[in-house]
């Protein structure tokens, strides 16, 4: 996909890249308010910083000094500096500079493609939560102050548990109850969540409680009835029978004869008469390998448990 | 970009130059030889010979029995959509596709459509490294398995896979199934010898633009016997297997490239020397650097890394400015705001999954695309470390979170 970056935006990648003096990139220490949005996984982040100017009544103090530290593409870093550029030094107050919208980030940056505007919101996110940093650093109450916070409350429909891969309570329920799945290792090999940093798997409202309140009891809802079909004694030998009788021919006749010449056999798959076996240690690299497979374990195979057996080097 | 420093090139796995010799040949079809092959008249016969000639030259590029397992198409896409839907449509009783979590979306999503019409798919899973375990592979052979698809040489990483083992054991569990590969990324990188080690193949894709030939020009390798249905309908052309009045010019070209390809195979080791060199430059001069499969067997070509704690769309960018033309798999380059599946399938870690540069080679470029990578990539790393909110300057390692 091609650059379709205004020149404003390259301009101020370009500079902050190059740490031109009059860019706003780093942190400053002991910051007034500091809000942080997006995450490595994500594939972007900033952390954003600012200092203000005390007054008698913290609702008076103003932004003197805003800085960044972004990771992220292109226009994540225009637009970070973008943000800074707006609130420093036009005498605004924490809450007056929370009019300031991720459209006016776009605007500063003269456009920004679509699929990146994110990379704006991303800036107002920040802004925001460094301003409620400030307020209870400061000990102001934004609700009384009249401010209304745009953050995103997930609805409880779609409460999100995982918050690493953004995976939703009615997505979990429907996924373990389509894929059967059992345990919270199951749901994590499947669905991913859990799969970060763990913290959901067995948090109150976590993926443990969830699979809980899907199957309450594994053994009563399960379909036989308590009549478990594994019981039941199978008339015919079964292919778990026959799987049996290979590896006991191939410990009992193959191993030990391969063992003598410092190699040794896996038994990787059984599908019908066909056996997949891999050859290892001094076998593997032996020019003759396919030769001793053929000879030795197919024909011990095919005396101690089937004529129809086909050995195949895998 | 930098007006004074001439173009370097590291993107030849999105496509490459057409080579002077492959214009030459493709000229005169252009020119005085436009007519159509299938036309009752002395020019038209030449234009037939020009594809019946060409048709012999990449048979022999791929080591096909006869040419007439040659079919032309418009790109290496066409080719896959051709392989599958035309195994699905041959083999109504059949239902399962065994095919990788790595593969291009030519192929992935050619499979998820038919999975919407009533396919079972299976999706090999990869390891860090990028390599399929024989066992999960040999595992997921069912009895009603219809098709396997599983590609050469990854257009990411590089990574190349043992696809002649693979078909030679598919064919031992049951000689019914169609083992395809999408050989786009090996054609001219890695030898194609479908009567050696490829001989149980019974199906492979490429394209002519990732070999010196033009963008427009694909082929599907089609083993004698193999059931396919057609997938363009519409004209007698490719013994009834594909609708559409041959590509005369890019049909020529193309089999110039091929020849080009075989003529050039013995440069390709000190392709791979140059690449080994700039890899282990690079992965000493930055720290927190790592080689997306570096473990495996990989193309001659290709290198793959990801730099921790930054995003690859910015590296990009700043390499453009310098003039260097290469590739990321990072979420922000690819217009869906989801990393490389690739990278994904492959658990690298997150850390460095947005930070993934690819460089990808031909041998057109001099050492001094090398060198200049080498000199010029260092300091942009660090000047994106510098700003990013999870390194720390001072200590220039990751900061402690």
């Amino acid at each position: 996909m091609a650059w379709e970056y205004s020149d404003k935006t390259k301009q101020l990648f370009m500079d902050a890249v190059q740490g031109k003096p009059g860019t706003h990139l780093g942190e400053i220490e002991n910051a007034d308010g500091v809000g942080e949005h997006g995450s490595i996984v994500c594939g972007d982040a900033l952390k954003f910083t600012f200092r203000v100017r005390r007054a008698e009544n913290p609702l008076d103090d103003v932004i003197t000094e805003a800085k960044y530290l972004t990771f992220g593409c292109t226009s994540a870093i225009a637009a970070s500096e973008a943000l800074c550029a707006l609130i420093e030094g036009k005498g605004l107050t924490p809450i007056q500079a929370l009019r300031i919208r991720n459209q006016d980030i776009v605007e500063y940056l003269e456009g920004l493609p679509q699929q990146k505007i994110h990379c704006s919101v991303m800036g107002a996110e920040a802004l925001e939560a460094a301003v409620v940093d400030w307020a209870a650093k400061r000990g102001v109450d934004l609700a009384a102050a009249g401010v209304k916070l745009s953050g995103e409350k997930a609805d409880e429909d779609g409460r999100i548990v995982c918050k690493c891969f953004a995976i939703t309570e009615p997505y979990l329920r429907r996924k373990i109850r389509e894929l059967h799945l059992r345990t919270v290792d199951d749901v994590t090999a499947a669905l991913k969540a859990g799969g970060m940093c763990g913290a959901c798997r067995y948090a109150p409202g976590g993926i443990q409680d969830i699979l809980n309140d899907i199957w309450p009891d594994a053994c009563a809802t399960c379909p036989s009835g308590g009549a478990c079909p594994a019981s039941a004694a199978p008339a015919e030998p079964s292919p778990f029978q026959i799987a049996k009788k290979i590896e006991s021919a191939l410990e009992t006749d193959v191993r030990p004869a391969l063992r003598r010449d410092g190699g040794d056999l896996e038994l990787v798959d059984i599908k019908g008469w066909k056996v997949y076996v891999s050859l290892k240690g001094h076998c593997a690299t032996c020019l003759g390998a396919s030769h001793t497979l053929q000879l030795l374990v197919e024909r011990t195979l095919k005396d101690a448990v089937d004529s129809r057996i086909e050995v195949i080097p895998v | 970009m930098n007006p004074t420093a001439p173009l370097v090139y590291a993107d030849h796995n999105a496509t490459t130059p057409v080579a002077p010799e492959v214009v030459e040949a493709m000229l005169p079809w252009l020119r005085s030889g436009y007519f159509n092959p299938s036309s009752m008249y002395e020019p038209a016969l030449r234009a037939a010979h020009a594809v019946r000639d060409a048709r012999a030259a990449v048979a022999a590029f791929v080591g096909a029995a006869d040419p007439s397992e040659i079919l032309f198409t418009s790109c290496a896409t066409e080719s896959n959509n051709t392989a599958l839907f035309g195994v699905a449509a041959a083999n109504p009783s059949r239902r399962h596709i065994v095919t990788s979590a790595v593969e291009h979306p030519a192929i992935l999503e050619v499979c998820r459509e038919l999975e919407r019409r009533g396919c079972e798919i299976t999706r090999l899973p990869v390891d860090r490294q990028g390599r399929i375990a024989t066992a999960d592979y040999v595992r997921a052979l069912r009895p009603d398995t219809l098709l396997v698809t599983l590609m050469m040489a990854n257009n990411e990483t590089g990574v190349a896979w043992p696809v002649g083992d693979w078909a030679r054991i598919a064919k031992a569990t049951d000689p019914s199934i169609v083992f395809h590969t999408d050989a786009t990324q090996a054609a001219g990188k890695l030898p194609i010898d479908l009567s050696g080690d490829l001989r149980h193949v019974d199906l492979l894709s490429f394209s002519g633009h990732k070999m010196n030939a033009p963008k427009g020009i694909g082929v599907l390798y089609i083993r004698r016997g193999t059931a396919l249905r057609p997938y363009l309908y519409g004209g007698h052309q490719e013994s009834g297997r594909r609708g559409g009045t041959e590509n005369v010019p890019y049909i020529a070209g193309l089999a110039r490239a091929c020849e080009l390809a075989k003529a050039h195979a013995a440069d390709l080791p000190a392709l791979a020397a140059r690449r080994d060199a700039l890899e282990a430059d690079l992965l000493h001069l930055i720290p927190y650097a790592e080689v997306n499969g570096r473990g495996a067997p990989r193309t001659p070509n290709t290198l793959n890394l990801s730099f921790h704690y930054v995003e690859g769309e910015a590296i990009l960018y700043a390499l453009n400015a310098q003039g260097i033309c290469a590739s990321t798999g990072s979420a922000c380059s690819s217009g869906s705001l989801e990393p490389s599946h690739v990278l994904r399938a492959m658990d690298i870690p997150f850390t460095a999954m947005h930070g993934s540069l690819r460089l990808s080679f031909g041998l057109s470029n001099p050492q001094s695309d090398y060198d200049r990578i080498r000199d010029v990539l260092p300091p942009i790393i660090a000047d994106l470390r510098r700003l990013s909110p999870y390194w720390d300057q001072k200590t220039n390692a990751p900061r402690p979170r």
